[in-house]
């Protein structure tokens, strides 16, 4: 059975010259939730676009077995949603209905099949009674879980998201977080925060200057002081 | 940050709001071209037509107090225009109001005829906007046969301005913090410089995010939308009533006023 994301000697860099990615390899189990972390400007959200297919570099990308490249990239958008650091970027249609329904539409469902999407995203995200809500009337907490929404209404086998917890009080960070907890995807996380990390992978990679600097168990990677020290991170202490 | 939306009555609940998004915007289309239609010498019958938009704002329970902040938000350029008549035309003319009449000059005559019309429409265009939510009525001007590319812009004009306004903000609010004194002319024209070109990268920035998340959910240049349009028989007695009202000021009260 084929791996949900294979990335072997994956190489990007800016256009003006900048290496943002060097000899990345990593492969990730379906059903895993991985968490990419380190400091900012590692190279987190860049690696995230790549396997979405946003990012052209060298090396090889396959997605549930299919390799990225313009071929695949309608299919791949289909098994991969991609969920981006700012919800105002992700929510751009004039009401939540028609956002979440966007994707579902894209990929050519009957309109009777789009609405039941919308109304099992937006239940699933606690948001059912906020379909005729224009994005700009929700609150932060609110927006990160239609935001969500958007990308588990097209219903796909692995989910990115960019620094998911961003700008969020704790009761909205824990209510994501069991949100997170409760889906049955691939989970790929990019944060800077180890506690929300630690709540949730069960595995990390820690990324800094581009380059993979470990890979393994979340729990024992974001507990060694040494090594998070030195890229600019903090060890996980909160229980969440 | 909070910011007074066109539309924030739009979402309360009244037969008004029921009505179809696109009955309602035909009506105000009619209503428009009518009232601008009419001459300039009757300013009587404009009142007898500020009536029926007064009438749909008091019922769908927009606060006046709003819809009178909005005319006088967009009354500048019309007042100005208005103002000028008076200037350039002089001609004598007699006046007359029920019992009372005056002599005045047709550029005054003119002044508040413009006025008035200017009144009585936006009374009509803040009843549309105030009682239909801006989704609906791209939705339905889209399904009047309006360029979907436009329906698109307008879409994305109403879901980014705030976003923009709100940027904007935050970067008066940083200058402010750190302006201690006054610069001079040169150096405040040259910082409000940097902050539209700081406005304007981040613009493009969110255009890119905005690409990315379009893309990622399978967009490919074709806009697709589920519409919930439908009339139904309040609607048509909608169109049946404004039908007759304007009907019925226009050749039958209009002339006995004339």
């Amino acid at each position: 059975m084929s791996k949900a994301i294979e990335i072997e000697n994956f190489t990007y860099g800016y256009p003006d010259g900048t290496a943002a990615l060097s000899d990345i390899s990593l492969s990730v189990e379906h059903g895993q939730k991985l968490a990419l972390i380190g400091p900012n400007g590692a190279g987190k959200s860049t690696l995230l676009l790549v396997m979405a297919g946003f990012a052209k570099g060298t090396g090889k990308v396959l997605v549930d077995g299919l390799e990225v490249n313009s071929r695949n990239l309608k299919k791949i958008r289909t098994i991969l949603g991609c969920c981006l650091e700012d919800p105002d970027d992700q929510l751009f249609m004039p009401t939540l209905f028609d956002d979440v329904a966007f994707g579902p539409l894209n990929m050519g469902l009957e309109p009777e099949q789009v609405k039941t999407r919308v109304a099992e995203a937006l239940a699933t995200v606690g948001l059912a009674q906020m379909a005729d809500k224009a994005p700009h009337h929700l609150s932060a907490g609110q927006k990160r879980a239609a935001a969500i929404a958007t990308i588990l209404a097209m219903s796909p086998r692995i989910i990115t998201l960019d620094e998911p917890d961003g700008s969020l009080d704790p009761r909205n960070r824990d209510n994501l977080l069991n949100l997170l907890r409760s889906l049955p995807q691939t989970l790929i996380i990019a944060t800077c925060n180890m506690n929300f990390a630690a709540a949730l992978a069960d595995r990390a990679v820690l990324l800094d200057k581009g380059r993979i600097i470990a890979d393994g168990k979340a729990k024992k990677i974001m507990s060694d002081a040494e090594l998070m020290t030195e890229h600019g991170l903090e060890v996980a202490q909160r229980k969440m | 940050m909070h910011h007074a939306y066109i539309d924030k009555f739009a979402y309360q609940d009244s037969a008004i709001h029921r009505l179809d998004s696109r009955v309602k915007f035909l009506v105000v289309l009619v209503f428009t071209a009518v009232v601008i239609s009419l001459p300039r010498s009757s300013l009587s019958i404009l009142a007898c037509y500020a009536i029926g938009p007064f009438a749909v704002l008091v019922w769908a329970g927009i606060p006046l107090k709003f819809v009178f902040k909005q005319i006088l938000l967009v009354s500048p350029f019309v007042i100005v225009l208005a103002l000028s008549c008076p200037l350039y035309d002089r001609t004598p003319v007699a006046v007359s109001f029920g019992p009372f009449s005056w002599q005045s000059s047709l550029g005054w005559l003119r002044c508040f005829v413009i006025l008035g019309k200017f009144i009585v429409t936006m009374l009509a265009l803040i009843g549309l906007v105030s009682t239909t939510r801006f989704s609906d009525l791209l939705a339905g001007l889209q399904r009047l046969g309006l360029p979907r590319l436009l329906i698109i812009q307008l879409g994305f004009l109403y879901r980014y301005i705030f976003v923009l306004i709100d940027r904007a903000h935050h970067i008066l609010r940083a200058r402010a913090g750190r302006k201690l004194r006054n610069l001079g002319f040169k150096t405040e024209l040259r910082t409000a410089a940097s902050m539209l070109g700081s406005l304007f990268i981040r613009s493009i920035d969110t255009a890119e995010h905005i690409s990315i998340a379009m893309q990622a959910r399978g967009f490919d240049g074709s806009w697709r939308t589920l519409s919930k349009l439908k009339v139904r028989r309040c609607d048509l007695f909608f169109v049946l009533t404004a039908a007759v009202f304007m009907s019925g000021l226009y050749f039958f009260i209009k002339p006995i006023l004339q």
